[in-house]
C-alpha cells in the first residue's frame, strides 16, 4: 500500500530502460582489463606493450560513463525494489479482497483501490492508483555515448537528437518525393487519385506524446517546427509514399463507442414502446425526454404543446431531428425541462430526441445524425466573469493615466 | 484558447498513469471548445445525399462532429436566407432581424398570391412564383454586379479602374444595395414593407438595385481605356 504514496513523489524522478547488454559488456571490458594487469609480469615483451596499451584504454573510461553507470546501477536496484513491493503489495492486496493471490489480474487490482480507497476527487489522473512500475515510471534513455565518452548519434550534440533526426529523417522524405515528382513529370504521367494519404481519423501526436514517443522534452517552438514539417510533407502529392514514417507519429482519434450500447425500448401500460433520456444537458438547461411509439407526432414540453417555446429558432430546433429523421409523425414526444433561457432548452431537448430516436431508426440513420452532429453532446458553459475586468475576456479600455 | 483546447484533449483521449499535468488540475467546464480535427456537421439532406452517393459517409462517421449550432442550422436552413439576416442584423439581435425578414416574406407571399389570382389564364398562373425564398435567391442573383471599379493612383491622378470581382464581394455589394434601396424610404413605410418591394423589384430585374448594378456596369465599360492600369 505504501507505494501508492510514493509513487506521487517518485514520477517526479525520471527513470531509465538501460540496455542489459551493454552495461553486461562493459563489465567483462571492465574484468578483462583487470585480468590483464595480473599478467603485465609475463615474458613477452610485445605481449606486455600491447597489454599496458589495453590497460591505458580502459583507463580512459570517461567520468559521464562512470556516473552513468552509477545511475544505471541505483536505477536497477530501484526498479527492482519497485517491482518486488508491487508483487507483494499485489499479494496482500488479494489476500486483503479475499481472492486468490495467483489469478489476482490488474483488473482485479483497479477495482480493489476504487473499492478500498473510494475517491472523489473530480481528475481520474489524481485519483489513488497501484499500477506495476514500468507503467508510473516513464522509461528513460540509455547510454548514448561509449567508454571513452564519444557519443553514438551523429546528433548528439544538438542536445534533443531524437527530435533532430525526425526532423532530419521528414525533410529527407520531401526531397525523396521531390525528386520522384520530378521523375513522374519526365516520364508524363498523372499521379493516382486512389493512392491519397488518408488523415481525417487521425491526429498528430500531442507535444506530451511526442515527448514520451522521443524520450525528449522539446520546447513549444520546437513542436510547432514538428507540426510545420510533417504539414508540409502531408501536403505534397505523393505523400502517401512516405506513409509509414508519418503515421509513426500520428494517433488515431479515439471512436466513437454510441452505436454499441443502444438501449431497447420498454412497454408502457398501453403497450407502446417507450424510452426515456435523462440528464439531457445545454448550458444551464436540464431535463428529460420520453418517446414513445407508435404515436402521431404529438410534442409535450412541460406539460404545453411546442408552442412552449415562443421563437421560431426554438422550435425548429425541436423539431430538427424529428425532421431529420423523417419520424415526425410516427413518435411523440414528452419533455420536462427546468433552468436556462429559450435556447439552452431547446438546445437539450434536440438532443435528447437525438439520443432517444437511435432506437427506433435503423443503422444507417444512426450514420446520418452522427455525421450530421446532432449525437454530440455540446458541453459548453457561459464563462465565468474575472475580477479586474468588465467580462470574462473582456479587458477595461486602455488608459495612459 | 490553446489551452483549454489542451484540457479537452488530455480529458477526451487518453491520460497518462502517474503524470500529473498542472494543465489537468486547471479544468473548467465553461472553458472548453472542441478541438481541431472535430469536423463541421453536415446536416443538409442534399449534401448527404451527395456523400452517400460518393460512398464518404462512412469515412465521416468515425470522426467526431461539432454540434449544429442552434442559429444556423434547422431542417428550413438556407445558407443565403442566413447571410441576408445576418446583414439585417444589428447589436447581435438575431431574433429581430430574424422575424423582420419573416415579415418581408409574408408580405412578398401575400403580393404574389394576390397577383396569382388575378391572373387569368393558366399559363399567366404559372408563371407566377408563389415561394419568397425563391424569389430571394433570384433577387440576389440580378443584383449581383459582374465588374468593379478599383481606384489606381497614376501620377498622381486616381483612375477608377475597371476590373473582375469576386464571387464573395458580388454577393456582399447584392445584399448591401439591397438594404441600401430599401433604407431610401418614407418614415410611415416599415422595413418588411419596402424590403419586400424591393426584392420583388429585383426578381423582376426591375428597381433601383437593378438599375445601380446596370450604372456601374456603363461606369465600367466607359472607364475601359483605363483597364491597363491594372497590370501597368
Amino acid at each position: 500500500m505504501s507505494r501508492i504514496l510514493q509513487l506521487s513523489l517518485r514520477h517526479i524522478n525520471s527513470v531509465t530502460k538501460y540496455p542489459n547488454q551493454a552495461t553486461n559488456e562493459l563489465l567483462k571490458n571492465c574484468a578483462r582489463a583487470n585480468s590483464n594487469k595480473t599478467r603485465t609480469n609475463s615474458d613477452d615483451l610485445f605481449q606486455e606493450f600491447t597489454d599496458w596499451e589495453t590497460l591505458n584504454k580502459k583507463k580512459t573510461v570517461s567520468k559521464a560513463m562512470k556516473a552513468y553507470l552509477e545511475r544505471a546501477r541505483e536505477h536497477d536496484d530501484f526498479m527492482k525494489k519497485q517491482e518486488f513491493e508491487f508483487t507483494v503489495g499485489k499479494r496482500h492486496l488479494a489476500n486483503m479482497m479475499g481472492e486468490d493471490p495467483e489469478t489476482f489480474t490488474q483488473k482485479d487490482v483497479d477495482r480493489a483501490i476504487e473499492y478500498l480507497f473510494p475517491s472523489g476527487i473530480y481528475d481520474p489522473a489524481a485519483r489513488p492508483l497501484m499500477k506495476p512500475p514500468e507503467e508510473v515510471f516513464p522509461a528513460r534513455k540509455a547510454a548514448e555515448f561509449d567508454e571513452a565518452g564519444r557519443p553514438h548519434h551523429f546528433l548528439f550534440y544538438t542536445g534533443r537528437p531524437n527530435f533532430f533526426k525526425l526532423l532530419y529523417d521528414a525533410s529527407e522524405h520531401i526531397q525523396n518525393i521531390y525528386k520522384f515528382e520530378d521523375k513522374v513529370i519526365r516520364k508524363k504521367a498523372i499521379p493516382d487519385p486512389n493512392a491519397k494519404l488518408e488523415l481525417t481519423s487521425s491526429v498528430w501526436y500531442s507535444k506530451e506524446e511526442l515527448e514520451q514517443h522521443l524520450v525528449e522534452n522539446i520546447t513549444e517552438l520546437e513542436y510547432e517546427n514538428f507540426k510545420l514539417v510533417m504539414e508540409r510533407l502531408v501536403s505534397l502529392p505523393y505523400s502517401y509514399r512516405s506513409k509509414e514514417f508519418i503515421e509513426k507519429v500520428r494517433k488515431p482519434i479515439a471512436s466513437q463507442k454510441f452505436a454499441l450500447e443502444i438501449p431497447k425500448p420498454s412497454y408502457d401500460e398501453e403497450g407502446r414502446e417507450y424510452i426515456t433520456t435523462y440528464e439531457c444537458l445545454r448550458k444551464k438547461a436540464r431535463g428529460d425526454v420520453t418517446i414513445r411509439s407508435p404515436g402521431s407526432g404529438k410534442i409535450t414540453i412541460n406539460g404545453k404543446d411546442i408552442t412552449y417555446f415562443a421563437d421560431t429558432q426554438s422550435r425548429e430546433q425541436v423539431t430538427f431531428p424529428l425532421l431529420f429523421t423523417g419520424m415526425e409523425d410516427r413518435v411523440d414526444v414528452e419533455c420536462n425541462i427546468e433552468g436556462g433561457g429559450p435556447s439552452g432548452q431547446a438546445g437539450a431537448i434536440r438532443w435528447g430526441i437525438a439520443w432517444g430516436l437511435r432506437s427506433f431508426v435503423d443503422k444507417s440513420m444512426i450514420d446520418s445524425m452522427q455525421v450530421a452532429g446532432l449525437l454530440t453532446r455540446d458541453p459548453r458553459k457561459r464563462e465565468r466573469k474575472k475580477p479586474g475586468q468588465p467580462g470574462a475576456r473582456k479587458k477595461p479600455t486602455w488608459k495612459r493615466r | 484558447m490553446r489551452n483549454s483546447l489542451y484540457v479537452f484533449h488530455k480529458l477526451c483521449v487518453n491520460i497518462t498513469p502517474g503524470r500529473w499535468p498542472s494543465l489537468l488540475l486547471q479544468n473548467r467546464l465553461y472553458a472548453k471548445y472542441f478541438p481541431d480535427f472535430f469536423q463541421n456537421p453536415i446536416f443538409r439532406k442534399e449534401d448527404q445525399a451527395k456523400l452517400i452517393e460518393n460512398n464518404e459517409l462512412s469515412k465521416y462517421t468515425t470522426v467526431p462532429v461539432l454540434p449544429p449550432s442552434a442559429s444556423e442550422t434547422s431542417m428550413h436552413f438556407d445558407p443565403l436566407v442566413n447571410k441576408v439576416i445576418n446583414h439585417i442584423m444589428k447589436d447581435g439581435n438575431k431574433k429581430l432581424a430574424r422575424s423582420l425578414l419573416e415579415k418581408a416574406f409574408e408580405n412578398v407571399k401575400r403580393k404574389q398570391i394576390e397577383r396569382y389570382h388575378l391572373a387569368k389564364t393558366p399559363e399567366q398562373k404559372a408563371k407566377i412564383e408563389l415561394d419568397p425564398k425563391n424569389i430571394l435567391h433570384k433577387a440576389v442573383e440580378n443584383s449581383k454586379p459582374m465588374l468593379q471599379l478599383l481606384p489606381i493612383k497614376r501620377g498622381g491622378i486616381t483612375y477608377q479602374v475597371p476590373g473582375p470581382i469576386t464571387e464573395h464581394r458580388s454577393l456582399f455589394l447584392a445584399i448591401k444595395w439591397l438594404l441600401e434601396a430599401t433604407t431610401e424610404k418614407e418614415r410611415t413605410v416599415h422595413f418588411p414593407e419596402q424590403f419586400a418591394w424591393e426584392i420583388m423589384d429585383a426578381a423582376n430585374n426591375t428597381g433601383k438595385v437593378v438599375k445601380r448594378k446596370q450604372d456601374l456596369h456603363r461606369l465600367c465599360e466607359a472607364n475601359r481605356a483605363y483597364a491597363h492600369y491594372r497590370w501597368q
